[in-house]
């Protein structure tokens, strides 16, 4: 496996794969569903959720 | 059926804690455990030895005085730099450092083929005042190399820590006896840790690097070290050929 | 709008926030001296005064572990402890151990300047620290890391926000390069002194893995934490687009750890390893403008806030400036390109256009915005942080001019051939060229340093001014609860 590894041949396409395929899948995965889009682009919000008391936040004078 | 669900990840701490550590170890991986696992990284020449005690002490002194930040010593294959410098670096010329000194800027010239190339008096000079050879030199100047005497009585216990690192410094006949077949008799010499500060001083007082016999400086051992410097090949018996391959 | 009240501090942790606030801004204003002096001594070299401990050799690891691991350190831990606690909305894991990180990380950082100056460096740039401080801080990053994925863990929020994947990863990552880089072998167990376990090429290969993931993940993905919290907090409004952050966070952690080798054009490694790492690096462009892109869109629809809001102004050009240092780092991976602006001044003002002008100016931007939030106060003076922002501005351009002219023209001085096919300049005639740029650096160095300082004095007066709210307001405070 190692020696396999060792061979720029191998390696090379094989880097090229692995990237290649895991970032399709998390492309498609993030904006495959627009419903999942949603939910996702709810998360934007969680920086305005943290003080007990203020809904909105102070902005700077 | 597996569900591939990003909720679950965004979720889970522990999760997403150990697809971040698969994502970023895939790169140093594949870039860098092959190059412990396979010789064709390095050439085959002969000459490259491990630095006698006192040229290791003067490459610590090197390293604690920071020359790396201004100067490198890795000449790349170019005609400019063949001319300037010498035949480009070789992988196996610097197996034995620990670290390697290749650096990343040039401030000042490349120094992977300086030795030789100038006198021991005028490094001297130069160290001491970098201006009174050079005057448009921004180095700083080294008073204190020359004013300082070497301190080599831990020379020993550094041989032994590059020993475990792999250098091959012998501590018995049977190492040493390997290094004679390895090096020649002359070279193993110096590498036999038992007579490590015998032959410190005595290097320093045959090269005689500072123009002082009388005692070992600072001076002494950095000149020593800047002295071998790319020396070690003799590159007339390599048809370029060969030594390009491990590229 | 004064202020009575403010839950958010009894809410949360602050008190290690504070301490580490203020760190950054001495750490800022120590490292940035030393810098400029440093930068001078190449541009006057009588500053280096004979002096063993002067001399730039031993004091140029000083300016960069200073600004690096102090200022920009110090800086991380105070905002990644500010912003986990804030969008988990919960206290701080283990508040014991998160002081702890707090005297173990001033200590490391002060031990490392004192070794340097005396001489004690393993050679390996930004890598300096000798043995011992490099396992004190293993287990202050081992501490760290607990902190942090402890305070994840208990959070109230059921999501994690994408600005605390960034710092986890930055954690996760310092912690693999820096115990990987510093493997050694001591010379005894009472010397500071040890040589690294690898040699030559291997140590190359290492040395630059860690070298430039030190930038991907310690100055890159950290700093991106800091911004995908403080920019949409500041701006009042969410950050533009949450999938295109989750695609941005997947590629750049991926894609950095596999760009080192890219400072090893040319050299004697393998032509294959060089070849991945320029492929990979032009590959970060794509995530790394993603990410700038996510900022700077954040601010749509508000524009007149850069007019208005220094601080604002601050935080959307130092997202600029990431960009356009992510351009020209993977132009400058470029075998070709490398081979004329390697060892040259053009990579020292490359790491500076991102240094300054990303990392130190997102840096100064969410500071402005949480220091008075942190003692519950408003900024002594605007005014002081618009001439801040100019200042810094000014220097960044200076310097990186000074060092894409010098470093170009030592490029092209150092290939330069005669007619008759001779080197047509010495050595040393480049080094006499670059005197009035070395000067012009310096003087950039020095505009920047005094933003800095003002900083520092605005800073001051803002904590003492609330301060003065606090001692003044206790009566109230019980009154009003």
């Amino acid at each position: 496996m190692l020696q396999w590894l060792a061979n720029p041949e191998n390696t090379k396409p094989l880097g090229l794969v692995i990237f290649f395929i895991t970032f399709c899948l998390i492309v498609v995965w993030v904006y495959g569903s627009k419903r999942r889009g949603e939910q996702l682009e709810e998360h934007r919000n969680i920086p305005f959720l943290d003080e007990e008391d203020a809904s909105k936040d102070k902005s700077h004078g | 059926m597996f569900k591939f669900k990003h909720e679950s990840l965004e979720t889970n701490a522990g999760l997403l804690l150990v697809l971040t550590m698969l994502a970023i170890s895939i790169g140093g991986l594949v870039e860098i455990a092959p190059l412990f696992m396979i010789d064709t990284t390095m050439e085959k020449v002969d000459g490259v030895r491990p630095y006698t005690p006192l040229e290791q002490r003067g490459r610590d002194i090197f390293i604690r005085e920071g020359c790396y930040t201004c100067h490198s010593q890795m000449i790349r294959p170019f005609r400019d730099e063949q001319l300037r410098y010498g035949h480009y670096s070789l992988a196996s010329e610097s197996k034995y450092d620990h670290p390697f000194q290749w650096g990343s800027k040039r401030t000042g010239p490349d120094l992977a083929r300086v030795g030789g190339k100038y006198s021991n008096e005028w490094h001297v000079q130069h160290l001491l005042k970098p201006t009174s050879v050079v005057p448009e030199s921004v180095m700083p100047n080294y008073p204190w190399l020359l004013s300082t005497p070497l301190d080599y009585s831990d020379i020993g216990d550094r041989m032994r820590a590059l020993r475990i690192t792999g250098v091959p410094y012998s501590t018995n006949e049977e190492e040493y006896k390997r290094n004679v077949d390895k090096f020649g008799e002359k070279i193993a010499k110096t590498l036999h840790i038992p007579d490590a500060q015998k032959n410190l001083i005595e290097q320093a007082q045959e090269g005689n690097y500072d123009g002082d016999r009388s005692n070992v400086s600072e001076m002494d051992a950095l000149i020593a070290y800047l002295q071998v410097l790319g020396t070690m090949v003799d590159f007339r018996q390599y048809k370029p050929e060969e030594l390009v391959k491990y590229r | 709008m004064a202020a009575t009240s403010n839950p958010a501090t009894e809410q949360y942790n602050f008190d290690i926030v504070r301490k580490f606030s203020i760190m950054t801004l001495v750490w800022g204003v120590v490292g940035m001296l030393v810098g400029v002096y440093i930068a001078s001594e190449l541009a006057w070299p009588f500053l280096n005064f004979d002096s063993p401990f002067f001399s730039f050799g031993r004091f140029r690891p000083v300016h960069t572990s200073g600004v690096i691991f102090g200022f920009g350190g110090s800086a991380l831990f105070a905002t990644s402890y500010y912003v986990v606690q804030r969008t988990c909305q919960t206290r701080l894991f283990a508040p014991g151990l998160a002081t702890f990180t707090f005297w173990g990380w001033q200590a490391v950082i002060v031990l490392a300047a004192l070794s340097y100056v005396m001489g004690y460096s393993q050679g390996k740039e930004y890598a300096e620290m000798e043995w011992p401080i490099d396992l004190l801080i293993e287990v202050i990053w081992v501490s760290y890391m607990a902190v942090f994925i402890g305070t994840l863990m208990k959070r109230k929020q059921p999501h994690i926000y994408v600005a605390n994947w960034f710092y986890l990863s930055f954690i996760l990552a310092t912690a693999l390069l820096h115990t990987f880089n510093n493997v050694a072998v001591p010379v005894g167990l009472f010397t500071m002194k040890s040589y690294s376990l690898f040699s030559g090429p291997q140590d190359a290969m290492l040395q630059w893995w860690y070298g430039h993931n030190a930038v991907g993940f310690f100055l890159t993905a950290a700093f991106l934490g800091m911004m995908y919290y403080f920019v949409p907090k500041h701006a009042g409004r969410p950050v533009y687009s949450y999938r295109l952050s989750i695609v941005h966070f997947w590629a750049l952690s991926f894609m950095y750890m596999w760009v080192g080798t890219h400072h090893l054009h040319w050299t004697a490694i393998p032509d294959w390893t060089s070849t991945l790492a320029a492929t990979f690096s032009i590959m970060l462009l794509l995530p790394s403008w993603g990410g700038m892109i996510n900022g700077i869109m954040t601010l749509s629809g508000a524009w007149d806030k850069l007019r208005t809001d220094p601080v604002m102004r601050f935080m959307i050009v130092a997202l600029s400036f990431y960009g356009m240092s992510t351009f020209e780092g993977p132009l400058m991976s470029l075998k070709d390109v490398n081979a004329l602006s390697h060892y040259t001044d053009w990579t020292v003002g490359h790491v500076h256009s991102g240094a300054l002008g990303w990392v130190a100016m997102i840096s100064f931007g969410s500071m402005y915005h949480m220091i008075p939030r942190l003692w519950n106060t408003q900024l002594y003076s605007v005014r002081l942080v618009n001439i801040h922002f100019w200042l810094a501005t000014i220097g960044v351009l200076l310097y990186i001019t000074a060092m894409w002219i010098s470093g170009i023209m030592q490029g092209l001085m150092w290939r330069a051939f005669d007619d008759f096919g001779n080197l047509q300049y010495s050595f040393v005639e480049s080094v006499a060229a670059m005197h009035p740029f070395y000067a012009m650096r310096a003087i950039g160095g020095m505009f920047f340093l005094t933003g800095m300082i003002l900083m520092a004095y605005n800073c001051f007066m803002t904590i003492r001014q609330g301060q003065r709210a606090e001692q003044a307001a206790p009566a109230a405070a019980v009154a009003s609860a």
